[in-house]
C-alpha cells in the first residue's frame, strides 16, 4: 500500500552521515568484539525470549552477523533496532517496546544517562586498540612520580577491555571506569581522561568540577597528553542563550528522548517556568529534530531541548531558532542566585536534583533591559492579567470575534496567507477532474 | 543665597505664560556652562564673584575636571522683570496679566559631537534655545548641527557671542573687524536657520537680529553681556530717540556724523558705524585703560558711566578690576534674561505649533489638542527624555516635560515605552508615580505635582522605561515621537569583569548604563561577549567608567575598540542561484545586486521605508533610481529587523502558490539580512531579485520548514556570486586649526587612509578648518596623534557619516577584508575560513 506509507526502498537507501568510522573486522572477530559468548550467557541465564539488538549507525554493517551468529547459537530469533529514533547512545526502549521485548543488548558507546525506564538491558562496548606502552611513556613524561601516585585514570568505554592490563601497569594509579559512579571524582587530584569523544569529556568536566583534568587520545600521533582547557565558549555562549529565553515569548519544549530518567519530571518544570514568566509553550514531539522539521513552527522563538547529555544538536547554529538545554532555561527564568551558570552541564538530571522544591519558582525584578534588543521587557507577565484582558471579546467589522494576544491565533493573525480565497462568484465553476496520484515523496506525475 | 523658594517656583509653574524651557547649546568649548553661570548666579543660587568659574551645571566629577559637559542638566530658576522691560513682550501668550515673575527652566547641554545625543534629549523638553558661538572660532560644526536638531524640533533659538574679552585682549581687532566678524557669524546662523526653517512655516520668521535684541554680546568668562537694548536705552534719553527704533539704528550699515549729528545709510569720511561708535568704543576704552593701568582715565570712565565699584574691589587692578567693572557695567544675568524672556517662547506659544511635530496619533483627539492648549486640566501627556542617576544606585529620576495635565505624587499612570501600539498591551505598564521631583542642577526638592508646560523629574518609574517614553492618563493616547538622532553607535569595545564571578553584577550594570545614557547600546553576541556601542571613543571611555564606577561597581577589562562591519555585494551575482529546499520539491531561484547610490542611505532615512504607500513608493524609485516600476511594486520586504537598508524584490511571472510562501522567504530573508554570510553581519545596500519558484503541490510541503532554511541558503548563494565585499563606517572629520598646523594634519591624515574634501579659512581669524573623511576604524588615538602632531593645535570633531566599500576582496586570502572577516568569525566563535558556496547552491 504505497499510498499510506513511504516506500521502503527511500529508508534503505538513504545516507546516513556517519561520523566515527568502523572498526574493520571479519567474521571470527566479532565474536571477540561483540562479546558473543557473553550475551549468549545473559540471554540464557535471564531466559529472555525477545532480545532487541541495538547498533549506533556506524556499526550497523556488523549488526547481520551479529545476529546470525546469535541467533543460530540461541535457536531463536533475535531483532535488531536499526534506526534508533533519538540518539544511539541512549537504550531505546520504546523501539524495543513495539514488539514487547523482554531486553536489550546495546552495543557500542553509551552515554550513562541515567535510564527511565526497566527494560534489562546489557552494554557491549567497542574495543578499539590502543598501544599501552604509548600511555605508560606519555604519563611518565607528562607526571613525576609524586603526581602519578595521585593520579587517576578514567577509561572511556572504547577502551575499558584494557581497565585488566592498565591495573596491572599502573598499580599505584587509581583508575576508574566510565560506567561506574563518578561523583567521587572531585575529591581525587589529577584526572587523565583516556578516549577521544570531546563531549563527553566536557560533560565530565562540567558535571564533576574535576581539579584538574587532563586528556588522552590513544589514536592521535604522536600520542600525548594535554591538560583540558576549560571550554569557556560554551559557558560564554549561555550568556547569549539566557537573553534568548528571557526574550522569547513562546518556548518550544522538543521532546528528544524517551529513555532518559526525569524527562517527564523536566517538563513540568519548564512547563512551570514558562507558565510563571508568562511565556506560553508548545510541547513538540518531532522525533529526531531537523532543521526543516523545526522551522515549520513559525511562532516559536526557542527550543528546549529534553534529551541526552551526549546529544549534539545543541552545538548546531543551523537551525532558525537556537535550541539551549533545561539548564539555560532554568537559569533564565528562575531568579534564584543559588543556580550558578558555571555550574551548566549539558545533562539536566544534574541539576534537577538540586532543585529543592520543584515547584518554586523565584521571581525578580518585573522588568527587565534585553541585551538583544535594548529593549525593555516584562519579566512577569501576568498571565493571570493578559487573561482577563484577552477575555473581552471584541466584534471586528468582518463580523469575526476576536479577542487579542501575541500566541496562537494572535500570531497567526499577522502573517500575510491566510489561506486560499473563496472568490465566490469570481471563480469559474468546474467540473472535477482527475488530479495526481501517489505520495507526497513522488508523484507520479513528478520526476526528480 | 538663593533668591527664590520651591513653593515660589511651584506657584510659577501655574503661571504657563511666564514660563520659559530653554537650553543652551553650541560647539565644543564654546563656553555653554560658563555663561550658564552667569543666570545661575543671578537667581542667587552661586555667588556673583565666582560665576564663569563654577561651571555649575556640571555636577559630575569628571566634568569637573575636564572642563567638558557630558551629560545635559536642568535647572529652574525664578525671576522678575522691571516694567519697563515687561512692556517689550507683547503677545497675550508670552505674559500672564499682572505678573512680573519668570519661571526658566534651563536646561546646559554638552558640545562635544560624541555626546550629542545628549542634546536630542535636550531640545525636545524646550522651546528655545540659545545657541552659543564663540566670536572667535565662528559657526562651527557642532554649532550647525545642534542648530539644524533645534529648528527640526520646532526650538525657536536666539544667538549670543561669547568670548569677547578673547577677541579684544588677545585677538587686538579693531572695532570694524570686531562688527564685521560679528555680522558674519549673524549671516551664518540665520543661512543655517533659512536653510531648514520655512519663514511661512507655523513658527514663522525665527531668524536672529541684533536689532531686535535677540543677539547677545559678551563675555560668560568675565560675566558681562549686553544685547542691543542694553545700549539703546541708555542713549535713548539723549538722542530723544524710542528705545526700539534706537535699536535699529544701532546695527548694521547705520552711520553717525557726530559733527553733523545726522544719521546715513552710507559710509562716508566723517561718519562711523553707530555699533563701533556707541556701543565698542566705550568698551574697547575701558578694556585699554584698565588693562594698561591708566588709572586716572578709568576712574573718570566708571563714573562717567555710573558704575559702582563696590569697596572690596577697589583695590584690583588689571584683569581682576576689568571684570568686576564689567560685571558690573553691563551685567551677563540681566542681559540674558532679557533675551529669554522677551525672545524665547513660552510653553503656550510653542506647544501650539509643535504638537504636530510630537505627537504620533490623531492631531485632533483629546490628547493632542491638550497638548495644543497646553492644558493643565487636559489628560496627561509627558514625555520622558532620558534617565537621570539617583544616588540610590541602579534607580533613575525619569526626566522630561509635561505637555498637558498634570502629573503629581502618587498617581496611577500609564507608562508607554517606544513599541507601544494604541490598543496593545506591549511596553504598556500601569503604575503609581512614587514622587515628582524638581531638578536643580546637582539638588533635587520635591515638589507636590506639576503642570503642563514645566520640565521635571518623576520618581518609580525608571523601572518601566529605557531611555525615553510617554506618560499619559489618556486610555487612547498614542505615543509621544521618538527622537531622531544625530550620531550612530559605531564604535565598539567588549567588556569583562576582571574577576569572572562578578559577571552577573556586570550584566546589571550593563542593563542599567542601557537605560541611563540616552544612545549607547549594550548588547550580548551570539558567543556571549558583552558589547558596548557608542558615538566615539570619548563617549565610550564615559560609559565605561559610568560602568566600572556608578553602574557595575566592578573592575572590568575592556578590549581595543573596534567596529562593526556590513556586508554588501559589488556586482550582479553571476548566474542564477538555485537552492532546493530539504524535501527537494522546492525550487527558489534567485539573484542578488547592489543598490545604486543613496537608496540604502534613503531607507536609513525614512524616505524609503516599508510602511509607505507602494505605488508611491514604486514611483519614487522608479524616478530616483530607475527602478522597473513593476518591479519596484513588488518589494516584498525590507531587512534586517523589517525595516533595514536591503530588499526582497519579486520578479516572478506567474508562478502559482507565490503569495503562500510569501511569510517564509520573509523570514529566511530577516535571518539572512541580519546574519550574513561572510562572517554574519549584518547586510546592507543589497536588492534580492526573486526569480522563479517551483513549489511542491502540497501545502504541507511547501511550509515554513522547507522554504526558510532554503531561502536563507538560497541568499547566501546570491551573496557568494555577487563579489561579496565589507563595508566600514566612516566619519566626517572637521578639523579647526591655524595655518601652520595644516600640513600636520594631511600627514595624519593620510596615514589613517583619511582624504580631505574641503579646506578653508574662516574668515577673519587665522584659522583654518579641514574637512575630511575618516574611516572610523583607523579614528582611535586621532585626536591624541593628532594633536602631537600639530604641537596641540588641532581639535577634531569627528561624526558617523556614511558607510564604505572596504576596498579588497574578503574572498581572496591575504586582503583586508579577508582578515576582517577571519577575526569577527573568530570573535563569533564561527568555523574559520571562508563560506563554502557549494553549501549553498543547489544543481538543477
Amino acid at each position: 500500500m504505497p499510498q499510506f506509507s513511504t516506500n521502503e526502498f527511500v529508508s534503505l537507501e538513504k545516507d546516513v552521515e556517519v561520523k566515527r568510522k568502523t572498526v574493520e573486522a571479519n567474521s571470527h572477530e566479532i565474536d571477540r568484539l561483540y562479546e558473543i559468548q557473553r550475551c549468549l550467557e545473559w540471554i540464557k541465564t535471564n531466559n529472555f525470549k525477545k532480545v532487541c539488538l541495538q547498533f549506533p549507525d556506524h556499526l550497523l554493517p556488523h549488526s547481520s552477523d551479529v545476529a546470525v551468529k546469535l541467533q543460530n547459537l540461541l535457536g531463536h530469533e533475535v531483532y535488531i533496532l536499526g534506526d534508533t529514533a533519538y540518539e544511539s547512545c541512549c537504550i531505546d526502549y520504546v523501539a524495543a517496546a513495539h514488539i514487547n521485548a523482554d531486553a536489550i543488548i546495546h552495543f557500542g558507546s553509551i552515554c550513562f544517562s541515567k535510564t527511565s525506564a526497566n527494560i534489562p538491558y546489557l552494554n557491549i562496548y567497542e574495543k578499539h586498540y590502543m598501544e599501552l606502552k604509548n600511555l605508560e611513556t606519555a604519563i611518565h613524561e607528562t607526571f613525576n612520580e609524586k603526581e602519578i601516585q595521585e593520579l587517576t585514570l578514567l577509561i572511556d568505554d572504547d577502551y575499558i577491555h584494557y581497565y585488566d592490563d592498565l591495573c596491572e601497569m599502573f598499580n599505584i594509579c587509581r583508575i576508574c571506569k566510565v560506567d561506574e559512579d563518578l561523583s567521587e571524582l572531585s575529591n581525587y587530584g589529577p584526572v587523565l581522561y583516556i578516549g577521544q569523544n570531546e563531549r563527553k569529556l566536557i560533560n565530565i568536566d562540567l558535571s564533576f568540577n574535576v581539579k584538574c583534568l587532563y586528556y588522552y587520545e590513544p589514536d592521535k600521533n604522536p600520542p600525548k597528553i594535554t591538560p583540558f582547557q576549560q571550554n569557556t565558549k560554551i559557558i560564554k555562549r549561555r550568556h547569549f542563550l539566557i537573553e534568548k529565553i528571557k526574550d522569547a515569548n513562546t518556548i518550544g519544549i522538543v521532546i528528544g528522548t524517551l529513555g532518559v530518567k526525569n524527562y517527564l519530571k523536566v517538563i513540568e518544570r519548564l512547563k512551570k517556568l514558562a507558565e510563571a514568566n508568562g511565556k506560553k509553550y508548545y510541547l513538540i514531539s518531532v522525533g529526531k529534530p531537523t532543521v526543516a522539521k523545526l522551522a515549520n513552527l513559525g511562532e516559536i522563538d526557542i527550543y528546549v531541548m529534553i534529551t541526552c547529555a551526549m546529544n549534539e544538536i545543541y552545538d548546531s547554529r543551523d537551525f532558525y531558532k537556537p535550541i539551549v538545554t533545561p539548564f539555560d532555561v532554568e537559569i533564565a527564568l528562575n531568579n534564584t542566585n543559588g543556580t550558578n551558570i558555571n555550574n551548566f552541564t549539558f545533562d539536566y538530571n544534574f541539576y534537577l536534583n538540586k532543585l529543592e522544591n520543584i515547584d518554586n519558582v523565584e521571581k525578580g525584578n518585573e522588568t527587565d533591559v534585553s541585551l538583544l534588543s535594548g529593549k525593555l521587557r516584562s519579566l512577569r507577565n501576568p498571565e493571570s492579567k493578559l487573561e482577563s484582558e484577552s477575555s473581552q471579546i471584541a466584534l471586528k467589522s468582518e463580523g469575526t470575534l476576536t479577542t487579542h494576544s501575541h500566541f496562537g491565533a494572535g500570531y497567526l493573525q499577522q502573517r500575510s496567507w491566510k489561506g486560499l480565497e473563496q472568490n465566490l462568484g469570481d471563480t469559474e465553476v468546474k467540473l472535477a477532474e482527475e488530479g495526481r496520484t501517489g505520495i507526497a515523496q513522488e508523484y507520479k506525475n513528478e520526476h526528480f | 543665597m538663593v533668591n527664590f523658594t520651591v513653593d515660589e517656583i511651584r506657584g510659577m509653574m501655574d503661571k504657563k505664560r511666564n514660563i520659559r524651557n530653554m537650553s543652551v547649546i553650541a560647539h565644543v568649548d564654546h563656553g555653554k556652562s560658563t555663561l550658564t553661570d552667569s543666570l545661575v548666579s543671578k537667581a542667587g543660587i552661586i555667588a556673583g564673584a565666582k560665576a564663569g568659574e563654577t561651571r555649575f551645571t556640571d555636577t559630575r566629577k569628571d566634568e569637573q575636571e575636564r572642563c567638558i559637559t557630558i551629560k545635559s542638566t536642568a535647572i529652574s530658576m525664578f525671576f522678575e522683570l522691571e516694567d519697563k522691560d515687561l512692556v517689550f513682550i507683547t503677545s497675550p501668550d508670552q505674559r500672564e496679566k499682572e505678573e512680573k515673575g519668570f519661571l526658566i527652566n534651563l536646561i546646559d547641554s554638552p558640545g562635544h559631537v560624541d555626546f550629542s545625543s545628549e542634546v536630542t534629549a535636550a531640545l525636545r523638553v524646550t522651546d528655545g534655545a540659545l545657541v552659543v558661538v564663540d566670536c572667535v572660532s565662528g559657526v562651527c560644526v557642532q554649532t550647525e548641527t545642534v542648530l539644524r536638531q533645534a529648528i527640526a524640533e520646532r526650538i525657536k533659538p536666539i544667538l549670543f557671542m561669547n568670548k569677547m574679552d578673547r577677541a579684544l585682549l588677545e585677538l587686538q581687532l579693531d572695532s570694524e573687524e570686531l562688527f564685521q566678524t560679528f555680522q558674519r557669524i549673524v549671516e551664518n546662523v540665520n543661512v543655517i536657520i533659512a536653510t531648514y526653517n520655512d519663514d511661512t512655516g507655523p513658527m514663522g520668521e525665527v531668524r536672529v537680529d541684533p536689532s531686535k535684541g535677540s543677539v547677545g554680546f559678551g563675555s560668560g568668562l568675565h560675566g558681562w553681556a549686553f544685547t542691543l537694548k542694553q545700549f539703546a536705552e541708555m542713549y535713548a534719553e539723549k538722542f530723544k530717540i524710542d528705545v526700539v527704533k534706537l535699536m535699529n539704528r544701532l546695527w548694521g550699515e547705520s552711520f553717525f556724523n557726530p559733527k553733523t549729528k545726522k544719521w546715513t545709510k552710507q559710509k562716508d569720511a566723517d561718519n562711523k558705524r553707530s555699533f563701533c561708535m556707541y556701543i565698542l568704543d566705550p568698551i574697547y576704552k575701558i578694556f585699554d585703560a584698565i588693562m594698561n593701568y591708566r588709572k586716572e582715565e578709568y576712574e573718570s570712565l566708571v563714573q562717567k558711566l555710573g558704575i559702582q565699584i563696590k569697596h572690596e574691589d577697589k583695590d584690583k587692578d588689571g584683569k581682576q578690576l576689568l571684570k568686576v567693572v564689567m560685571r558690573t557695567w553691563l551685567p551677563a544675568g540681566e542681559a540674558l534674561l532679557q533675551m529669554i524672556a522677551i525672545h524665547l517662547p513660552s510653553p503656550v506659544t510653542a506647544q501650539k505649533y509643535r504638537m504636530e511635530m510630537l505627537y504620533e496619533g490623531p492631531h485632533d483627539d483629546e490628547a493632542a489638542i491638550a497638548i495644543k492648549t497646553c492644558d493643565p486640566n487636559g489628560p496627561l501627556m509627558m514625555y520622558v527624555s532620558k534617565m537621570v542617576p539617583t544616588s540610590d544606585k541602579g534607580r533613575f529620576y525619569a526626566f522630561g516635560r509635561v505637555f498637558s495635565g498634570k502629573v503629581a505624587t502618587g498617581m496611577k499612570a500609564r507608562i508607554m515605552g517606544p513599541n507601544y501600539v494604541p490598543g496593545k498591551r506591549e511596553d504598556l505598564y500601569e503604575k503609581a508615580i512614587q514622587r515628582t521631583i524638581l531638578m536643580m542642577g546637582r539638588y533635587v526638592e520635591a515638589i507636590e505635582d506639576v503642570p503642563s508646560g514645566n520640565i521635571c523629574g518623576l520618581v518609580g518609574v525608571d523601572q518601566f522605561l529605557v531611555k525615553t517614553g510617554t506618560i499619559t492618563t489618556y486610555k487612547d493616547a498614542h505615543n509621544l515621537k521618538v527622537m531622531k538622532f544625530s550620531v550612530s553607535p559605531v564604535v565598539r569595545v567588549a567588556v569583562e569583569p576582571k574577576n569572572p564571578a562578578d559577571l552577573p553584577k556586570l550584566v546589571e550594570g550593563l542593563k542599567r548604563l542601557a537605560k541611563s545614557d540616552p544612545m549607547v547600546q549594550c548588547i550580548i553576541e551570539e558567543s556571549g561577549e558583552h558589547i558596548i556601542a557608542g558615538a566615539g571613543e570619548l563617549h565610550l571611555e564615559i560609559c565605561l567608567k559610568d560602568l566600572e564606577e556608578d553602574h557595575a561597581c566592578i573592575p572590568i577589562k575592556k578590549s581595543d575598540p573596534v567596529v562593526s562591519y556590513r556586508e554588501t555585494v559589488s556586482e550582479e551575482s553571476d548566474q542564477m542561484c538555485l537552492s532546493k529546499s530539504p524535501n527537494k520539491h522546492n525550487r527558489l531561484f534567485m539573484k542578488a545586486q547592489p543598490m545604486p547610490d543613496g537608496l540604502a542611505e534613503d531607507i536609513d532615512d525614512g524616505k524609503v521605508n516599508p510602511r509607505d504607500e507602494f505605488k508611491a513608493r514604486a514611483r519614487y524609485l522608479s524616478e530616483k533610481y530607475d527602478y522597473d516600476l513593476t518591479e519596484a511594486r513588488k518589494i516584498w520586504c525590507f531587512g534586517p529587523d523589517g525595516t533595514g537598508p536591503n530588499i526582497l524584490v519579486d520578479c516572478t511571472k506567474g508562478v502559482q502558490y507565490l503569495n503562500e510562501i510569501k511569510d517564509s522567504v520573509v523570514a529566511g530573508f530577516q535571518w539572512a539580512t541580519k546574519e550574513g554570510v561572510l562572517s554574519e553581519e549584518n547586510l546592507r545596500g543589497v536588492r534580492f531579485n526573486i526569480y522563479d519558484v517551483t513549489l511542491h503541490a502540497d501545502a504541507i510541503h511547501r511550509g515554513g520548514g522547507q522554504i526558510i532554511p532554503t531561502t536563507r541558503r538560497c541568499l547566501y548563494a546570491c551573496l557568494l556570486t555577487a563579489a561579496p565585499r565589507l563595508m566600514e563606517p566612516v566619519y566626517q572629520c572637521e578639523i579647526q586649526c591655524p595655518e601652520v598646523a595644516v600640513g600636520g594634519i594631511y600627514g595624519v591624515l593620510n596615514r589613517r587612509r583619511g582624504h580631505v574634501f574641503e579646506e578653508m579659512q574662516v574668515a577673519g581669524t587665522p584659522m583654518f578648518v579641514v574637512k575630511a573623511y575618516l574611516p572610523v576604524n583607523e579614528s582611535f588615538g586621532f585626536t591624541a596623534d593628532l594633536r602631537s602632531n600639530t604641537g596641540g593645535q588641532a581639535f577634531p570633531q569627528c561624526v558617523f557619516d556614511h558607510w564604505q566599500i572596504l576596498p579588497g576582496d574578503p574572498l581572496e586570502s591575504g586582503t583586508r577584508p579577508y582578515n576582517v572577516v577571519q577575526d569577527t568569525r573568530k570573535r563569533k566563535g564561527l568555523k574559520e575560513g571562508l563560506p563554502d558556496l557549494s553549501q549553498y547552491l543547489d544543481k538543477l
